[in-house]
């Protein structure tokens, strides 16, 4: 084999290989808010609980509002910017950041918002009133 | 009826598409002229059943045919024809439908100008993925093999089981759910088609590649396929332009690029194809670099179809904010992606042993060597790019459930990349254009090299940069401007048609610094105190009431109605009221802001707006969007949004109200850390509260509120033994009231106390009335550091409250500069296809 090839193939796969570790590393797993307190930062997949309380705070400067995650667990998390657009809508949710003390402090938000694209959803006939929407061919 | 004749005509269209498959095969393998006849003539018919089936949908989208899911789902009736255009590619199968149209118009251009050997094949190729496109909008179904999903099913056919169509299934909504307010930008109606027509034209060189492996001819064919990489680069980058720019002042995430994996996905194709060009002018120049010529053709087009199917299934759910729906076609895009790949890949090791290789070594100055290495740089910064977009795929080597990578991934990754393919371009162009030794090189360097060193002093100290990696890189950008318009200015003399290329390196330069400064140094714009309240959670200071230390900073301030705030040091910002808007909108508040910049004493207005989502809110339950405003600069750019008002807290109030839901008050909550050193007012506050208003006054500040005025004169301090809870301390407020219609005039001390209870703190506060007036006022807050209070007055007049709004406002040095480096790029292609068009037309005639 030529020295040149040796080299090259070296390279590549030393590069391979930094790459794929580097890769490895700054990607983490979703999972609930039990496991989510033994990370310093956790993507949490969840719903949100729109019967409890939520809403933008003027004395903290923070969103607040409570989630339910796969599991089950439903925690307050706490986003120190204002309300996301489409916050509502969403009816999946991804937040990003830490647990501490029982309470999700979120640095990102992530919101899953299918019912404009969603094929099966319904949900937006609900609001009209079935004899009004009826027209005759 | 229109819906059944729309179907058949897309069946029409796929089944012409397959017998022009076959006609193209035999005619690429056994070059009859006949046979190619065929091929174009069941081409041409594919095309015109598409069109008839899209102007077909345009019509049905136009006469409201609500029963028609595409219709009810993208469009409603009051929806401007603009965008009921736009809404024919708005979903999934529409836009299928544009992008097979662009391809058919890339077709018949191929009919007319293409040249043996390539004329067949390449024509079978193009039906290929046309045959795969026209199967995603077949709505084929059957028990055993379902195929596409088509532009023109009913509502009913679309969910049989819905309660509705059960009832009725000749139901016709009476509206459409209309187009998602975000999208109602004139920079997302060409957006789309843009996009398509670069992924039409890319997979014109993935066609001439593989037509050379079939026909074995590996030189000829880079000389048509170059102008149609240049032109699908061009429009690739065009797209990412527009859909980067409507990002910036429509969304609020104060950005144009987010490494999302749907933007990741549109720049690979244009990595590769970028790749790809580098290598096919060095082919025709110098006849080397066949072998990477035809694999960045095919890669481009894998790119372009492994994104289709990464943005289409559904698989990127959870880790892209764009949302795409899953429409069943997962296994045929697999399927698509799969044969593409396979197909390109496959033919290209079945030849590699007889594709040509150089004849002799090129060293490490020669324009051959340097090109090549900037497309393999391109390549292996795609490469990257590839590997964290699949993370949902190739996460799952490291854990069951991979989200996507950390931003830092890819800024890490890029950023050396970047740096390396700056220094190139310079010493890359200065080579392609004159031969140089180590020593001509090095002299023909200096003087670049000394104005780039200035110019990144200049901006490191202009900028404040600290960073030593940023100083680098700045250097590294400044050089390939510099160097690059070194080169230009010679070659503009010499041969000004063919300053294309080095005029995209200019451009590259620019965007890197661009990029770095607009992102780096991005600052928001606060007030003092924030952030001063800033600065203390950076360094720990701030704890919650639990002793938690804070980690969040507040980017985002209040400003109350006439009260103006300096921001940073440099601007007095002014809210000035907001206006209702029927028109546009409808609910759309515009708000008035005005800034000055002290420095320059020159000011000017901001209106951002905040607008009910009309597709998702209801009378009772709106949604609220912003709007941003963003005030461009040549130097800075400044992006301000507003993320909440007194307006729109009272129509949610006022709507929660109706809705027998309690107003949801966070004020009182315990888990959360009070900004600033502010006492809360907690204790008695409860029931009473809703119906007072809240004002807040700095000391010495007096305020009308209806026929009252409000004078906060000072605090009066005041000892436990006159606190009625008998301990802790008590502040209060010396204020004097006035009644101004009768000129009566009151003094008031309401009392506000903090008291110790079992270690935990409480506040109080004790109403003083005005019976009079039916007014009764509490002292419920105090805020010493900016030597304020605040007054909760029962009995008001409605409408009277404290005007406030809360702004997100950040400041952007030299987005200006991205903006220029992406039109430099493609100023710098379009020349390119001049060139290059220009000389194919020469030879096809």
């Amino acid at each position: 084999m030529k020295p040149k090839l040796i080299f090259g193939s070296i390279a590549i796969i030393a590069f391979t290989s930094l790459l794929l570790y580097n890769f490895g590393e700054s990607i983490s797993t979703y999972t609930d808010f039990e496991k989510a307190a033994k990370l310093k930062t956790a993507h949490v997949p969840g719903t949100w609980e729109p019967e409890m309380e939520y809403g933008f705070s003027r004395e903290t400067m923070q969103f607040s509002f409570h989630m339910k995650d796969e599991s089950g667990k439903v925690k307050k998390v706490v986003y120190s910017r204002p309300k996301p657009n489409n916050f509502e809508q969403a009816d999946r949710l991804v937040v990003i950041g830490e647990l501490r003390n029982d309470v999700f402090y979120a640095d990102e938000m992530l919101m899953k918002c299918p019912s404009k694209y969603n094929a099966t959803d319904v949900d937006s006939y609900g609001t009209q009133p079935v004899a009004a929407g009826v027209q005759g061919r | 009826m229109e819906g059944i004749i729309g179907k058949w005509l897309i069946s029409a269209s796929f089944i012409s598409s397959i017998i022009s498959l076959v006609f193209y095969g035999i005619a690429s393998r056994e070059d009859k002229e006949k046979m190619i006849r065929w091929g174009h003539l069941f081409f041409s018919l594919k095309g015109l059943f598409l069109l008839l089936a899209s102007a077909m949908l345009v019509k049905l989208i136009f006469e409201h045919q609500f029963q028609y899911y595409y219709v009810f789902n993208y469009t409603s009736i009051d929806l401007a024809p603009k965008y009921l255009w736009s809404a024919f590619y708005g979903g999934q199968e529409g836009s299928f439908m544009l992008w097979i149209l662009f391809s058919c118009i890339s077709g018949f251009m191929l009919i007319k100008w293409t040249r043996e050997p390539y004329r067949a094949p390449v024509m079978f190729f193009l039906t290929l993925t046309q045959v795969f496109l026209l199967s995603m909008i077949a709505g084929w179904h059957s028990d055993f093999l379902s195929l596409g999903a088509s532009p023109f099913r009913t509502i009913a056919e679309e969910m049989p089981n819905a309660p509705f169509i059960q009832a009725n299934p000749n139901f016709i909504p009476a509206d459409g759910s209309g187009l998602n307010d975000l999208l109602k930008s004139p920079w997302m109606m060409i957006h789309p088609p843009v996009l398509f027509i670069g992924f039409a034209m890319m997979t014109i060189p993935y066609c001439f590649a593989m037509a050379a492996l079939w026909k074995r001819k590996y030189n000829e064919w880079v000389g048509p396929a170059l102008p149609w990489t240049l032109g699908a680069n061009l429009s690739l980058l065009t797209a990412i332009f527009l859909g980067g720019y409507w990002a910036y002042i429509t969304l609020s995430f104060g950005g144009y690029w987010a490494w999302d994996p749907v933007e990741n996905a549109s720049l690979v194709p244009w990595l590769f194809g970028t790749a790809g060009i580098h290598t096919m002018i060095i082919q025709r120049k110098s006849s080397i670099a066949q072998k990477s010529s035809l694999l960045f053709a095919i890669l481009a087009y894998i790119a372009i179809v492994y994104e289709t199917f990464l943005t289409r299934s559904g698989i990127l759910a959870d880790s892209s904010v764009h949302s795409f729906v899953d429409l069943g076609l997962y296994n045929q895009l697999l399927v698509f992606m799969l044969v593409i790949t396979i197909v390109g890949l496959g033919m290209f090791f079945y030849r590699y042993k007889e594709l040509p290789s150089p004849n002799k070594e090129h060293g490490i100055l020669t324009r051959e060597f340097m090109t090549v290495s900037g497309s393999m740089a391109l390549f292996i910064l795609g490469a990257v790019i590839i590997l964290g977009t699949s993370s949902p795929i190739i996460g799952l080597l490291f854990n069951e459930n991979p989200t996507p990578p950390e931003i830092s991934f890819y800024n890490d990754w890029s950023m050396p990349i970047a740096i390396i393919m700056a220094l190139m371009t310079v010493i890359g162009q200065m080579l392609f254009w004159q031969k140089h030794d180590a020593e001509s090189l090095s002299s023909a360097l200096i003087q670049p090299l000394l104005v780039t060193s200035f110019a990144t002093i200049i901006s490191i100290m202009v900028y404040e940069v600290r960073n030593f990696y940023y100083m680098i890189y700045l250097f590294a950008g400044f050089f390939a401007i510099i160097g690059n318009l070194w080169v230009l200015f010679r070659l503009a003399k010499k041969q000004p048609k063919l300053i294309g290329g080095v005029t995209t390196h200019v451009g590259f330069g620019l965007l890197l610094v661009g990029i770095l400064f607009s992102s780096a140094y991005n600052s928001p714009l606060l007030d003092e105190r924030t952030s001063n309240y800033n600065e203390r959670v950076l360094s720990g200071e701030v704890a919650d009431e639990q002793g938690f230390t804070v980690s969040q900073t507040v980017e985002m301030l209040e400003l109350k109605l006439n009260e103006p705030k300096v921001l940073n040091k440099r601007y007095e910002v002014l809210y000035s009221g907001y206006t209702i808007d029927n028109q546009n909108r409808p609910g759309q508040q515009t708000y008035a802001l005005s800034f000055t910049d002290l420095k320059s004493g020159r000011s000017f207005g901001m209106n951002p707006e905040v607008y009910p989502m009309l597709t998702t809110s209801t009378q009772d339950n709106i949604q609220w969007s912003v709007d941003p405003d963003v005030r461009t600069g040549w130097l800075n750019d400044i992006y301000l949004y507003v993320a909440g008002s007194s307006y729109i807290e009272n129509v949610n109030n006022r709507n929660a109200k109706a809705n027998q839901i309690q107003p949801v008050g966070l004020s009182q909550d315990s888990t959360t850390a009070s900004l600033g050193a502010s006492l809360a007012g907690q204790g008695d506050s409860t029931s009473s509260d809703e119906e007072a208003q809240v004002i807040s006054f700095t000391r010495g500040q007096s305020k009308e509120l209806g026929p009252f005025s409000f004078q906060f004169n000072d605090f009066i301090m005041v000892d436990s033994t006159n606190v009625p809870t008998g301990k802790g301390v008590g502040v209060r407020a010396q204020l004097d009231f006035v009644h101004l219609p009768s000129n009566t005039k009151y003094s008031l001390e309401p009392l506000f106390a903090v008291y110790n209870e079992d270690g935990q703190s409480f506040t109080a506060s004790f109403p003083v009335e005005i019976e009079a007036y039916n007014l009764s006022v509490r002292f419920t807050k105090l805020d010493p550091e900016s030597d304020s209070i605040e007054l909760s007055i029962i009995g008001l007049p409605e409408g009277l409250e404290d005007e406030w709004i809360l702004i997100v406002a950040e400041k952007k040095p030299l987005i200006s500069v991205v903006w220029a480096g992406t039109f430099l790029l493609m100023i710098g292609f379009s020349i390119s296809i001049l060139r290059h068009w220009g000389r194919e037309r020469k030879m096809a005639v």
